[in-house]
This record gives structure tokens, sequence and C-alpha cells, in this order.
């Protein structure tokens, strides 16, 4: 506060110097300029809320890098004020105010940015977070697919809230064109379903220490069904599951899919009998993509379906 | 005992062996995850119980405990530092986790000291105290690290056995009975100076010297056993505490006991952390905590 202008009298003059300094910065709030009337419809999220949305969209903010990617794929990224420090793609994030990450947002910078809707990527983002944004008249809206299709329908979803339906049919056409070629092709031979023990059995490798994997409630389970493989932890319960070694050895890995990252370069060592490592059916897969469920999981599911693709 | 417990863990895991027939790869999953996993839990808890007898005889107080009074902290910082630093070296881990260990032990045992003695609420509060600065730096740590990398460190530091490496077990196998003999020896010392420390020095007991060497020992256990997998806490509390139940309280006896019966209790917790929620694990910390936290409580309200 900027008290020195040499009232070092007495330090009644200060103390009621801060009285009138707080009672005007709280006054100040009574006087704000009043918030212009914003046409708004009512929506529904993936969770089923109603959200009130302003029929012109302008400014949002972006809790989750799968967000980001699938607003900028409908050609809706300069609407973003605000992304994670996650959201690293496309390269034009790196220009756009970072709001902390995906667990600790920074409420403060988030209120400031003056967003209209603060897409998450789940409800565990905090109930007491939802509603100071609610009392900010900020809406929340939460986005969640759990699987490629859900990815497209969000995309649509997206494109319709943002008002560029139109334009960005011709897309999503062609992502779900792509996807279901996929399939078709991992999946059936001249027509013919490919029988189970004829498909590759996969090890997804999250990480290799401690040895994590894609577990029953992971989108990825379904991408890699979806390009010809069989997951071999599908059964787990959870989507990220810590595997005992001995389970992860018993499973010998026909594929090994790594999520590549530095301290995750290579299989577990107990993966050296397995046909996989044998074989040297062994592919590292960006780790940002496959752990999106954003439109770039077209993407990773090709690149998969390539590699599951058999040798001979 | 400790024979018939190794035997359980080793009959049990995520996976049923049949042990008659051992096929390629059940004899991988035997003899290169089983085995070593078990004996590594075996050397920490038998290096964590001994060390807590020492320091409970040492400090005259039942509750002195690696994990409570800061020192496994002190350890996994150091360790955590050497994993930032000097990755490259192997014997990095175990020596900065030494230090780091030593460091916490000291600095307790100079914050709970007065010209009074020390008491049961200064020294638990001194660990709490030590505990929470040290976990407020790891976490500072952990934050510099990225996040691949950091999920890693969260399931070591409740106590993780999964990831054991022949090293680690080698290491830890080594100080375990070298820490046990030295500490064995200084027995007489301990039960001398449980009657108090003027007395033992009446004795002719060094009380000086054996207090450093009780220390520095306990250290190392606490060092080797935390380097290799993280802070498995309150082992040494329960085993020493369930020992002198059944013995009494000579030295003599308590510390190579609980050597053998924190062997015997890390191993049969960790069968438990293995199997319960198989084919996944849980960190064998947590099932010491939860074993141990109400007895710690149950032994702050008897003293």
């Amino acid at each position: 506060m900027g008290l020195g202008f040499g009232l070092k009298d007495s330090s009644y003059t200060k103390a009621a110097l801060v009285v009138v300094a707080v009672v005007a910065a709280l006054s100040c709030r009574a006087v704000e300029v009043p918030t212009p009337v914003v046409e708004s419809r009512e929506v529904r999220d993936d969770l089923g809320r109603t959200v009130k949305v302003p029929v012109k969209i302008e400014r949002v903010i972006s809790l989750a890098p799968s967000i980001t990617e699938m607003i900028f794929a409908i050609g809706a990224g300069e609407k973003l004020v605000g992304v994670t420090t996650y959201c690293n793609y496309p390269s034009e994030t790196a220009a756009i105010e970072k709001v902390g990450d995906t667990q600790t947002p920074n409420i403060e910078k988030i209120v400031a940015l003056r967003p209209q809707i603060v897409f998450v990527s789940t409800a565990s983002q905090l109930e007491a977070f939802m509603n100071t944004l609610a009392e900010q008249g900020i809406s929340v809206y939460v986005t969640n697919p759990k699987t490629l299709d859900e990815v497209l329908g969000n995309l649509e979803e997206l494109g319709d809230l943002f008002g560029r339906g139109g334009e960005i049919s011709p897309m999503i056409i062609s992502l779900a064109g792509r996807a279901s070629g996929v399939r078709h092709q991992s999946n059936y031979d001249l027509d013919q379903v490919i029988p189970a023990k004829r498909k590759p059995r996969v090890f997804v490798q999250i990480s290799k220490e401690p040895l994590f994997t894609i577990g029953r409630d992971s989108f990825l389970t379904e991408i890699v069904e979806s390009a010809g493989g069989i997951s071999t932890t599908s059964d787990i319960a959870t989507a990220y599951p810590k595997v005992s070694k001995e389970t992860a050895l018993a499973l010998n890995p026909d594929v090994i899919l790594l999520s590549d990252s530095e301290d995750n370069s290579g299989p577990s060592d107990v993966f050296e009998n397995s046909p996989a490592v044998k074989n040297n059916r062994v592919f590292k897969i960006n780790a940002d993509i496959i752990s999106r469920p954003g439109p770039r999981l077209v993407d990773a599911l090709e690149e998969i379906a390539r590699d599951l693709r058999p040798t001979n | 005992m400790l024979a018939a417990a190794l035997l359980v863990a080793i009959s049990f895991g995520s996976e049923r062996l049949s042990f008659f027939d051992l096929s390629n790869s059940e004899r991988a999953i035997l003899f290169d995850i089983r085995m070593p996993r078990v004996f590594l839990g075996a050397c920490v808890g038998a290096s964590l119980a001994a060390a807590g007898a020492a320091l409970q005889a040492l400090l005259r107080n039942p509750l002195a405990e690696p994990y409570l009074l800061g020192v496994s902290n002190g350890a996994a910082l150091g360790t955590m530092i050497a994993f930032v630093f000097f990755e490259q070296f192997v014997f990095a881990r175990p020596l900065f986790a030494f230090a780091g260990a030593g460091l916490a032990t000291f600095t307790v045992y100079q914050m709970a000291r007065s010209r009074a003695g020390m008491n049961v609420e200064r020294l638990v509060l001194s660990g709490v105290i030590v505990t929470t600065f040290l976990s407020s730096i790891i976490v500072l740590l952990t934050s510099l690290l990225d996040a691949a990398r950091l999920r890693g460190f969260t399931f070591w530091l409740l106590g993780d056995l999964s990831q054991a490496t022949m090293f680690g077990f080698y290491l830890t196998l080594v100080s375990a009975i070298l820490g046990t003999i030295v500490l064995t020896s200084q027995a007489r010392s301990l039960n001398l100076m449980m009657i108090g420390e003027r007395d033992a020095m009446d004795f002719g007991v060094e009380v000086a010297r054996v207090r450093m060497i009780v220390f520095g020992i306990a250290s190392l256990l606490v060092g080797t056993a935390v380097a290799a997998s993280g802070s498995v806490g309150y082992v040494g509390l329960i085993v020493p505490h369930l020992v002198r139940l059944a013995i009494g309280s000579d030295n003599r006896l308590v510390v190579p006991l609980s050597t053998i019966s924190g062997a015997i209790f890390v191993v049969l917790a960790d069968t438990i952390a293995r199997t319960v929620i198989a084919p996944r694990e849980l960190p064998v910390g947590a099932i010491t905590a939860l074993i141990g936290a109400p007895m710690f409580i149950y032994l702050l309200r008897r003293n």
C-alpha cells in the first residue's frame, strides 16, 4: 500500500489510512461495471449436467491437454485464453496463458482471465473449485470420453457448442472413416473375422519401474483391440494398474507397446524371454498421443495397427 | 520360524506355480522375481527391526522408531538426492541414504535432549518436526522431477519391494548381518544404560562411544534398507515390542531376536501386499503401517 508520503507522526493515522484503503477496496466491488447481458442457452455435458453457455462463445479455458487438442481440431483454438502446463499440442498452445496443471489449477488466474466456459476432463477436478467458478458466473463443462467413438462424439458436441457444426463435419467423417478402415482391416481377413488365437497378445507398458500397464477402464484397451490385438491386461480392474512382475512375466506377450518416455525406453526385464522381445516386436508410441483421449487417437490407432500387423 | 515364513512367502504370489513341475517361465517367476523380492524383504525387515530395538534401548524409549524419528525420511531424501544428481553411480544411493539417516538421527537427538534428560513427548515431537520438514523437501524434489519419474517415487516412498535389485539385496544382507553383530556386541552396555547413563558410567561403560556406535549402525541399517525399498514404516516399533513381550528386555536377546522377527514380519506383510489384490500390488509400507499405527497409539496410551 502506498503509505510512503511522510506520515510518521502517529500509528493512528496509519491505522486510519489502512481502514480507508480497505473500505475503498471493498466498495470497488459494488460499483463494478455491470456485465453486458449475453444471450445464452442450455446444453448437457458428459456427466448429464445442464450447463448454461453463451450462444456466441469468445473466451474459454481448457484444463486438459486432450480438450485443448479437440478445441484446436474443431478450429476454435483462438477462443482459448488459458490452458494447462501439460498442453503442448498444437504448437500454438505455447503462446496461451498457463493456468496450472490438470490436478492443481490456479483458480485466481482462471477467474482473472474472465472465461465464459472452463472445460474439465473429469469431475474429480474438485467440487469446491467448480462451485467457486459458478459463483463467478463461469460455466464448467465436463467432457470425459472413454472410447474413440466418444472422442468423435465429443468433437461433434464441441463443434456445435462453438457454432462450427457445419465446418467440422467433413473432418469428423474423415476421422471416423479412418478409424473404421483400421478396425475392418485389422479384425477381418477377406471378410472373415480373425479368430482370437491368431491375434497378437499385447502388453502396453506405461512405466517400467514400477511396472504400470493399462487395465479394463483405459481407452487404450479398446484401441489395442480395434487395432487387431488382444490386450493381455484387459481384465485387470482400474485404468492404469501397477501390475505384479510375476503376472507380467506369465503374460508372455507377442507385442510390447512402450509409452515413450525417458525412463520407459525399454521393456521390463521380466519380458526377457517373451516372444515380443525375442522376435523384436517392441514398439514405442508417443506418450502424449496415447495418454490423451483426443483427435490424435486415430493416429495412434493407425500406428498401433501397423505395429501389430503380422510380420510374415 | 523364519524358514517357515520364507517358505510361505515363496509359495504364494500373484501367479500360482506348480512347484513340482516348473515350466521355464514359472522358473523365471520363482527365481528371478519372487525369491529376490522375498529375500530383500527379509533383509529390510531385519535391518529396520534391529535399528529400532537398539534405538529404543539407547534412548530408553519404546516409541523410538526409525520411521517415526525421521531417520527413514532422512534416508529417503538422501536416496532421492542421489537419484536426481548422481543417477549413474549405484553406490551413491545407499551412501547418501546413510548420510541422510545419520544427519536426521543426530538432529532429532540434539533437539530432543535437554538438561533434564530426554522425555517421550520431546523425542516424538522432534521426530515429527524433522519428518515433516524432510517431507516438504521431498515434495519439493518430486515436483521438480517429471511426471513419469514421480509416479515411481510416490510408490517407493511408501515402501515398495517390487523394485528389488540384486545389488540392493546383497548390500542390505551384508549390512543387516554386520549391523546385528555390532549392535548385539553393545547389548550389555545398552542393558546398563537402560538403568541410567550415570549408573552405566559407574560400571565402566563408555556411554558416548556406545551412543556413537548405535547411532552410526542404526543409520547404516536404515540407510541401506531405505535405499533398497523406500520407507517401510513401523517395523522397528512393532517387532522389538513383541519380542520384549515374549522374552523380556535383555538386549543381548532382544536385538538378535528382533532381527529375525523383523525379517519374518516384513516377509509376511509383503506376501499380503503381493497377493491381496493380485494381479495388482500394494506397497508393503501400506500393510506395515496398517498394523503399526494402531499399535503406536496403544503404546503411547500405555506409557
